[in-house]
């Protein structure tokens, strides 16, 4: 019984700490973004004072079942993508099911809400959102490639799928895969940057051209969900990169370092590029990312 | 003692708070004062520091800025654009055509005074106004938010056969769906 | 007389009764129909036993019949689904013509894949195979559309399988003496080195043309399209499977005693992969439902083969188990489909849209089979594709795992536009008529959604039958073994390995949804569709705002060098050219007797130059 309460208060704490750090994150971008473009920027707490904002919105409007399922499937499908990502090496309070943490369970997981809120957008019945919705799918599967043979090449080189392996490879070898296998991380990172969907790959949520897209019709609560599934979402991925790639960390403020310097690569590309079209946004993954992805499997499988 | 009267003041003082520091701005730009915003946004001016940021659709936003004048066409798409806001939402006019009709004050197809349409929040005069007065616009707006003072919507719900009547005597062909929040 | 017989002779006597009742009425007709599917159902699930032999003669031509435990295992998705799509169909077809003529075939497809399951010797094999193509054929031509171009597409690819096929079945004639399965399998080892080659790649082509494999894939878009839907539910779900069923006696059976055999498996599995990907591609170039369906199935027909070609333990378990599933969910699409056509009238995306809050069952069935197909967990179809994944990496495949990756996530494009072309996107006055389809239609397509529920959940409940069949043919036995070992397993451990962590999902995603739901739902407000922000303009009744044309434009654009090459044309060039090749002779026989003078002429100086060369 203790156990059990003792994985729900873990779960619980994770889960605050993934909103928190995904949340300072994006204010920390935001703030990024401005000092780039010569402006003083909003404070880094910005993002909390809007979510917060969202979710004290009085009234909403929805479009009937699956647009109220919609970011629900979102938040869901994120939280359970962070459940089973391990946040930290050998610490009890964020076991949570870590032992089950696999990588092809994980990226079939976390496709799983974005379908979801894409029926949802869909429902809604407003050809934005249904336009950011393909664009979305289609950028998916562009960066799906590198990005899977990125986690074959890394499968193959140790023969285990299960990311606490992986870990603890890494850390008996005493060497971080990035540098047992540079191509695969290489692969991987320039497949995050569509998985971040920032500058030049924000084609879905695209402000100017699509009214954001699928989240075009939600405001308040559902924006409000849909904001703190993406901060969750941010953390999973940039905890999985350091887990598989940068050896996992031992506490939180490594943690927190390591997923920091991840995630300035994709903010830093994308503030000073403009957005490209669907098309480019496709395809751009499979020119060089294909190439280092090919160069992985290779890596792996004849060194 | 009832706490929950505290409880209740102090969640309202919270959220206050929040909303005055988090306005996302649907600019809808008719007339000339349109201009006016991204000056008011970019590097020089920086709106973005006071947490106001443009929002895509009207599901999103809670400041609908009107900037300048209205013809009776546009008045029927941004009543449409307002009432499809979500509470709390608020108006900033922009401009003296907002206010007066300005320029525009024998126009034959512009209204004059939009506060009988709409319910106004802060008025910004000028014309057009500077981004420094947009930036102060915005200044009162927060003050008013903290205040509680900011009741537009409110307003417009109490007075709904008010603001109806003077925007059936305007609009012709009326086709709105009701409003009914 | 023995189950099996009985049987055939229910599904063949029920077949011509079932065609002649329509004058009668057509309720005895439906009910004969109906009778004629469940009663084989009934007499298979109590009576027929594993491994009995019967003997059935005609003019001493002696037809084994008997089970074993793989045909056991298709037989169940065969009968499964024919008692379902046959509740379907009498829904579907009512009011309709020619029902007879349907009926008649419908059954007599069913009950020759019954007997090719059973079948014990080449010969009833071949026999049974022959009336499913024949009754496939008359179905596919039932609508009377294209039957030039669809029928004989579909008829010519049938006959060179079949041709194919004959030709193995005679040449194993003439190397063992037997017709018996058993006697080829037994004697295929001591066989010389050229047949050993031969006899598996003609069967292959014979099994390769019903799996849909490319190049002989054809066929299908077309054939699967334009018969009624609820004819392609079996077409697609069970009939497909007659050429799984084969390859999976090929590869297990006879090609894991060639030396050659690995690499015929890569070649199968290559083919497989890129048939998956390039259809996977066309599906979503699709506007049409069936269509894009019938695009799909091919594809997922692809993994299928991929995994029982690589044949490994797991692939094969991966690929039966994904045959299973496909046969519960792409019927359930098909039926949806089906269903929408009835109640619509058409099945082009681009006319019809938001159905959801008309047709709240159906979609509720397309989202299930969605999710099952796009191999999301929890449900059955992740648990297939996840084998397939592992088995190919085990088995150092890695660029067809990434190749099978792609096509799995593109698959979530078409995906996404069945659901939204169909039930989201504005509702329109143009469909406010329509109503949920009648009962008949919606109960078979939600106990296949819920089947594929309970899949994905104890996926053991099908893996045992698998495993049974796998040991018939000489593999180890896997069961609850292969869990231990794999390295997706490791940590998930023992028989019963997915369960737990599929109830944990599932209750936490369950609760949590419905919690999000209500919430939610308890504070907002609801709004027509026609309320949306569009710069502040008030959508009109008739205004239809639904993206649906040019869905996927921009990624077909940037896949489109791929798509450029067709198979097709390089069949029709083909084709041409044997046609070239006639023209040429006909021009050799032109009917003038002086030339036939000179051509004797010519061959007489032949001969006499070349005499001596050549015959002494």
């Amino acid at each position: 019984m203790e156990g059990i309460l003792l994985h729900i208060l873990g779960a619980i704490a994770t889960f605050l700490l993934a909103f928190f750090v995904g949340m300072t994150y994006g204010g920390i971008r935001r703030k990024v973004i401005a000092r780039v473009q010569n402006r003083y920027g909003p404070p880094i707490y910005q993002n909390f004072i809007d979510a917060f904002k969202l979710f004290s919105k009085t009234t909403a409007v929805h479009h009937g079942a699956m647009h109220l399922l919609g970011p629900a499937f979102l938040i869901v499908s994120a939280v359970m993508a962070l459940m089973v990502v391990p946040v930290l090496r050998d610490n009890l309070w964020f076991t949570n099911l870590n032992f089950h943490g696999d990588l092809i369970f994980l990226i079939y997981i976390m496709v799983f809400g974005p379908l979801g809120m894409a029926l949802g957008a869909g429902q809604t019945g407003n050809p934005n959102s249904a336009i950011g919705v393909t664009r979305g799918l289609s950028q998916m599967v562009g960066f799906e490639i590198p990005w899977v043979m990125a986690l074959v090449a890394i499968m193959i080189k140790y023969n285990t799928t299960s990311i606490v392996d992986l870990m603890n490879i890494q850390n008996e070898v005493g060497q971080w895969l990035i540098f047992q296998n540079p191509f695969a991380f290489i692969a991987a990172i320039l497949a995050s940057l569509g998985m971040f969907r920032y500058a030049p790959f924000n084609i879905v949520g695209a402000p100017t051209e699509l009214a954001s897209g699928p989240a075009s019709e939600n405001g308040g609560k559902f924006l409000f969900t849909m904001m703190s599934a993406g901060s969750v979402f941010a953390f999973v991925k940039l905890t999985l990169f350091v887990d598989i790639f940068l050896g996992g960390a031992s506490n939180l403020i490594v943690l927190v370092i390591k997923t920091f310097l991840l995630y300035m690569i994709p903010v830093l590309y994308g503030v000073v590029n403009p957005r490209y079209r669907t098309e480019q946004a496709v395809t751009y993954f499979w020119g060089w990312p294909l190439l280092f992805g090919f160069l992985a499997i290779i890596y792996s499988v004849y060194f | 003692m009832d706490y929950g009267i505290y409880q209740d003041k102090l969640t309202r003082i919270v959220t206050d708070i929040a909303r005055s520091h988090s306005l996302w701005i649907l600019a809808y730009g008719t007339g000339c004062g349109a201009i006016e915003v991204p000056a008011t946004m970019t590097s020089r001016y920086d709106a973005e520091r006071l947490g106001v940021r443009g929002a895509a659709t009207p599901r999103q936003a809670d400041v609908l800025m009107i900037t300048g004048y209205l013809t009776v066409k546009t008045l029927k798409r941004v009543i449409r654009v307002y009432e499809q806001m979500q509470d709390p939402k608020y108006i900033i006019g922009f401009g003296s055509c907002a206010i007066n009709g300005g320029m525009y004050w024998d126009s034959y197809n512009t209204i004059k005074q939009l506060d009988l349409y709409l319910p106004v929040d802060v008025y910004i005069s000028g014309c057009m106004p500077r981004p420094e007065a947009v930036l102060e616009g915005f200044a009162k707006l927060q003050e008013q938010i903290r205040a509680g003072e900011a009741r537009g919507a409110t307003k417009y719900k109490e007075n709904l056969d008010y603001y109806r009547g003077n925007q059936k005597k305007i609009i012709k062909n009326w086709d709105f769906p009701d409003y009914n929040w | 007389m023995d189950i099996i017989i009985l049987i055939l002779i229910v599904f063949f006597a029920g077949a011509v009764l079932t065609a002649f009742s329509e004058k009668i009425s057509t309720l005895v007709q439906d009910i004969l129909f109906l009778g004629t599917l469940i009663v084989p159902a009934i007499l298979f699930f109590t009576g027929v036993e594993m491994n009995t032999d019967t003997i059935i003669s005609f003019n001493k031509v002696p037809l084994n019949l008997g089970m074993t435990p793989l045909s056991y295992y298709f037989a169940l998705i065969v009968m499964g689904l024919a008692v379902l799509t046959g509740v379907y169909t009498v829904g579907q077809m009512k009011g309709k013509k020619r029902k007879g003529y349907f009926y008649l075939n419908y059954i007599l497809s069913i009950g020759a894949m019954f007997g090719i399951l059973m079948s014990k010797d080449l010969v009833s094999f071949f026999i049974f195979w022959e009336i499913m193509t024949w009754a496939s054929y008359l179905i596919v031509i039932y609508n009377g559309k294209n039957v030039q171009k669809i029928g004989i597409k579909y008829f010519v690819m049938s006959a060179i399988g079949a041709y194919a096929m004959l030709m193995a079945i005679v040449l194993t004639h003439s190397l063992t003496g037997s017709f018996l399965i058993s006697d080829l399998i037994s004697g295929f080892g001591s066989w010389d080195h050229g047949m050993q080659i031969l006899i598996p790649v003609l069967l292959l082509v014979g099994f390769g043309v019903k799996a849909a494999i490319m190049p002989l894939h054809i066929w299908a878009p077309d054939a699967y399209s334009n018969s009624p839907m609820s004819y392609t539910a079996i077409f697609s779900g069970a009939l497909s499977k007659m050429g799984v069923y084969g390859m999976v006696i090929v590869f297990l059976a006879l090609l894991t005693k060639v030396p050659e055999g690995a690499l015929i498996r890569d070649i199968v599995a290559w083919m497989a992969a890129i048939t998956a990907a390039i259809s996977t591609l066309y599906a979503i170039k699709q506007d049409d439902a069936k269509r894009l369906l019938a695009f799909s199935s091919i594809g997922q027909l692809g993994y299928i083969v991929i995994g029982v070609a690589i044949g490994t333990p797991m692939a094969m378990l991966a690929g039966l188990f994904l045959a299973f599933m496909h046969g519960v969910f792409k019927s359930t699409l098909f039926m949806v489909v089906g269903a929408v056509e009835k109640q619509t009238g058409t099945t082009d995306f681009t006319e019809i849209t938001g159905l959801i809050r008309k047709m709240p069952w159906t979609f509720l069935a397309a989202l299930i089979s969605i999710i099952a197909l796009a191999g999301i967990p929890p449900l059955g179809g992740f648990v297939g594709k996840w084998m397939l994944y592992e088995s190919l990496i085990q088995s150092d495949h890695f660029m067809l795992v990434t190749l099978v990756f792609f096509s799995s996530t593109a698959a979530f494009l078409y995906c996404y536009k069945i659901l939204f072309g169909f039930f989201l996107g504005q509702e329109e006055k143009e469909w406010s008529h329509v109503k949920e389809a009648p009962a008949l239609m919606v109960v078979p397509m939600i106990i296949l959604s819920i089947i594929s529920v309970v899949l994905g959940t104890f996926p053991q409940l099908i893996m045992k039958p698998i495993n049974a069949a796998m040991t018939f043919y000489g593999m180890p036995d896997t069961y609850g073994v292969l869990w231990k070992e794999s390295m997706l397993f490791n940590k998930w451990g023992s028989d019963i390995a997915l369960t737990p962590i599929m109830y944990g999902i599932m209750a936490i995603f369950i609760v949590v949804a419905i919690f999000l739901f209500f919430r939610n739902r308890s504070r907002t407000r609801y709004v027509t569709t026609k309320d949306i922000s569009t710069s502040g303009e008030i959508p009109k009744e008739h205004e239809n705002l639904t993206f649906t044309r040019g869905f996927f434009q921009p990624f077909l654009r940037a896949v489109e060098p791929v798509m450029r090459k067709q198979i097709d044309k390089y069949m029709l060039s083909f084709a041409q050219g044997i046609e070239d090749l006639f023209e040429f002779t006909r021009r050799i026989y032109n009917g003038n007797g002086q030339s036939y003078a000179i051509y004797a002429m010519i061959f007489l100086i032949i001969l006499l130059v070349l005499g001596k060369n050549l015959f002494g």
